[in-house]
């Protein structure tokens, strides 16, 4: 259990579960966020470069966020804990296609003090999306600020 | 203004701006139901209680809200193909029920395809609510088609 920035251990890994994208949930996604034709009209997608239907990179990305989430990879103070300032390096590697299945991870990869808020420290991770045949799909660094223990005196 | 449609259409330093979109508590609750189930972005009192101090859209909803606005009102009129990803997405400030936002666009760099005919444009993309800027995102270079082969 990671509650504090001090207990996260670098090059501890995760497996966050796997997620399925139905025709219907990329549709619905990009007619809200991404209306780009190849994103949300079958039949300009069939006749664009990626020849159908693919899934919004964002859409990619935010089943990231759903399944860490709900795997509880911030710890037990999620309200306190699951900030971010940000992140960077965000590659939508191969589309992402109705009917395929992702599985996704994340990887403490370092962890930095802050200067400016000795009472916050951050983590850095990578993050993947791979499909069944191991390939990445989608990969990004992410940053938490994660609580630190409180200091005495 | 003139939409550009072709990658030729582009250049270093062009700026666009534009769109007017209201975010709504509703909005916040659905965005984060599905995706970031976070007790900030769901639960008011939580969310009271949180570094954010008070009610806030996941970031990643800021993210694709400033999808939704480049893709309605930039990428959509152009021969845009489609991107490879971002290459930093800052979270500057929440966004909060009932704020409106818009954004900003700067080209940064248009770099013409050495064989095919297309070229690949950079962009700078901000996000403001009524006050500030709250999301700034650098994408990597979107695949435009080229006007003269």
């Amino acid at each position: 259990m990671s509650a504090h920035w001090e207990d996260v251990v670098i090059g501890e890994r995760k497996e966050l579960g796997s997620y399925t994208f139905t025709e219907d949930a990329i549709i619905r996604f990009a007619s809200k966020y991404d209306p780009q034709p190849f994103h949300v009209d079958p039949g300009a997608a069939a006749r664009s470069p990626f020849g159908g239907i693919i899934a919004s990179g964002w859409h990619t990305a935010a089943i990231w966020m759903k399944l860490a989430v709900e795997s509880r990879t911030f710890g037990p103070h999620e309200a306190a804990s699951g900030i971010s300032p940000g992140f960077e390096d965000l590659r939508w590697l191969k589309p992402v296609r109705p009917g395929m299945t992702l599985h996704y991870s994340t990887e403490i990869t370092a962890k930095r003090a802050l200067a400016t808020r000795p009472d916050r420290g951050l983590i850095i991770t990578r993050n993947e999306a791979r499909d069944v045949e191991g390939a990445v799909v989608m990969s990004f660094t992410g940053k938490v600020l994660a609580p630190r223990q409180p200091q005495g005196g | 203004m003139s939409h550009p449609v072709y990658f030729e259409d582009f250049y270093a330093g062009q700026r666009f701006a534009f769109g007017h979109y209201e975010v709504t508590k509703n909005d916040i609750f659905e965005f984060a139901r599905e995706f970031d189930p976070q007790p900030h972005h769901l639960d008011e009192e939580a969310a009271d209680r949180s570094l954010l101090r008070g009610l806030s859209a996941s970031g990643w909803q800021a993210g694709a809200i400033a999808m939704r606005l480049c893709a309605e009102h930039l990428l959509n009129k152009a021969k845009a193909a489609g991107g490879a990803g971002v290459e930093e997405c800052r979270w500057l400030k929440p966004v909060r029920p009932g704020d409106v936002l818009r954004i900003e666009v700067e080209i940064l760099q248009v770099t013409p395809h050495p064989h095919r005919p297309v070229g690949f444009v950079k962009m700078l993309w901000i996000l403001f609510n009524q006050r500030e800027q709250v999301t700034r995102i650098v994408t990597t270079p979107i695949i435009h088609r080229r006007g003269h082969p």
